[in-house]
């Protein structure tokens, strides 16, 4: 039992570097609200993954200085067609065009939304190697072997101010981690949490950015 | 004992195979989900009417993929939530109506959709993450004595990444559901900009349109 537990204490080494660049001054009041989008454009290109964004938004809007965050699906439906694929605007400039359209402006004034987030990126495996073989018998079994490999996240978020139309500035999100599994009859998986760390350093950073 | 355990792994090595091969060909049957948001945007200050033939509300997409099974779409039952909440953000009031050329003293014009082709992919056939669906729409537009006014096509793309989703069936049906929104929101962009809609809102509307 003790063994056990150790083994699923064990998680593989990950780092993670966030950096921030600010534009504007930045402030939520009571009854602000921001919301996390992943940007999703028309050609086939890299996604952010759907439970990255849940992760920021769900992180963002608990603990310490908890934001109003609404859930994305919502946001789209309320605000649709306008942050649709096709629609969504690909820059800050193209905003103001967008958000004085009057009742998408009604819409996002009942919501209070303050800040809009684009997140960009995603998680690959850039390396692995090594094997691993299992054997089953009548007497039993085991397996023998390594195997490793090494995952590397890289997101950026976009804080767009809704009232303004400008950009308020970026937050990327960089985390790298090696994940064993070295098994002699038993295997051991120690796995690197990387996109689980690349998303709570991502949305801690924009929680104190946009709080400021 | 070796031969019993020699041939019970056989048995497994075959298990697992029929299970392997199953699975590749599985294929998929999805029904595209009913519920869609209404435009935001402003509306033209006319009711219009809507008709859905048959053909458009139980159209079903089927194909055989070679090594992949077969494939079905079902986005018939999809078709009127879509557009009646299409057309109930674009225009002041819409009613369906029950066939084409007849004349209508309420409204000022009727707006017939039709699916011409639907095509997709999986991402076996383009080696890439995402499930893809290509949707063409063809829109007929008739005035409210019935005159056909002229027509236009739309084509609606949707992608779903294979990983966001738990198997193909989720991940396709999304794709199809992605798809219906960007015709959506490709009709509320682009309408107004169509030659013949232009001119059947100068004509109904005056300056004003």
């Amino acid at each position: 039992m003790a063994l056990l537990l150790a083994w699923a204490g064990l998680t593989g080494c990950v780092t993670a570097t966030v950096q921030e660049v600010r534009e504007t001054a930045t402030a939520m009041a009571t009854g602000d609200s921001i919301v996390v989008l992943g940007r999703r454009s028309q050609p086939t290109t890299d996604e952010t993954e759907l439970d990255f964004i849940s992760c920021v938004a769900n992180s963002m809007s608990r603990g310490q200085n908890a934001l109003n965050v609404l859930e994305e699906q919502q946001f789209l439906d309320a605000t649709f067609p306008w942050f649709e694929p096709r629609i969504a605007p690909l820059n800050h400039t193209e905003l103001p065009s967008i958000i004085k359209q009057a009742p998408l402006a009604e819409r996002l004034d009942e919501m209070g939304l303050k800040y809009l987030v684009w997140i960009e990126g995603s998680t690959q495996r850039i390396d692995s190697g090594g094997s691993l073989s299992c054997v089953v018998g009548p007497g039993g079994g085991g397996c023998f072997g390594f195997l490793s490999w090494e995952n590397d996240s890289t997101y950026e978020a976009s804080v767009w101010d809704v009232a303004t139309g400008q950009a308020a500035g970026k937050i990327s999100s960089e985390a790298t981690g090696m994940s064993y599994v070295p098994a002699v009859i038993v295997p051991i998986p120690i796995i690197a949490r990387v996109r689980s760390s690349a998303c709570s350093s991502l949305a801690k950073q924009l929680k104190s950015f946009v709080v400021n | 004992m070796i031969a019993l355990f020699l041939k019970r792994c056989a048995k497994c090595a075959i298990a697992s195979a029929l299970a392997a091969s199953a699975l590749g060909c599985a294929g998929a049957k999805v029904a595209v989900p009913t519920a869609f948001p209404v435009p935001q945007v402003m509306k033209v200050s006319l009711p219009v009417g809507l008709y859905l033939d048959e053909a458009l509300l139980s159209y079903v997409h089927r194909e055989s993929l070679e090594g992949q099974g077969d494939w079905e779409i079902e986005l018939g039952s999809a078709q009127r939530p879509m557009f009646d909440n299409l057309l109930s953000g674009l225009f002041i009031g819409h009613r369906p109506v029950e066939r084409l050329g007849a004349s209508h003293d309420d409204i000022a014009g009727v707006l017939a959709p039709a699916i011409e082709e639907l095509q997709f992919s999986t991402p076996e056939q383009t080696r890439s993450e995402y499930y893809e669906v290509w949707i063409r729409y063809r829109f007929e537009l008739h005035a409210n004595d019935g005159e056909e006014l002229g027509q236009w096509n739309l084509t609606a793309y949707g992608k779903a990444h294979q990983q966001n989703h738990a198997g193909a069936s989720a991940a396709l049906q999304s794709a199809a559901l992605v798809a219906c929104r960007d015709a959506m929101a490709f009709f509320t962009q682009q309408f107004r900009k169509e030659p013949v809609v232009q001119s059947w809102l100068g004509r109904e509307l005056g300056g004003s349109a």
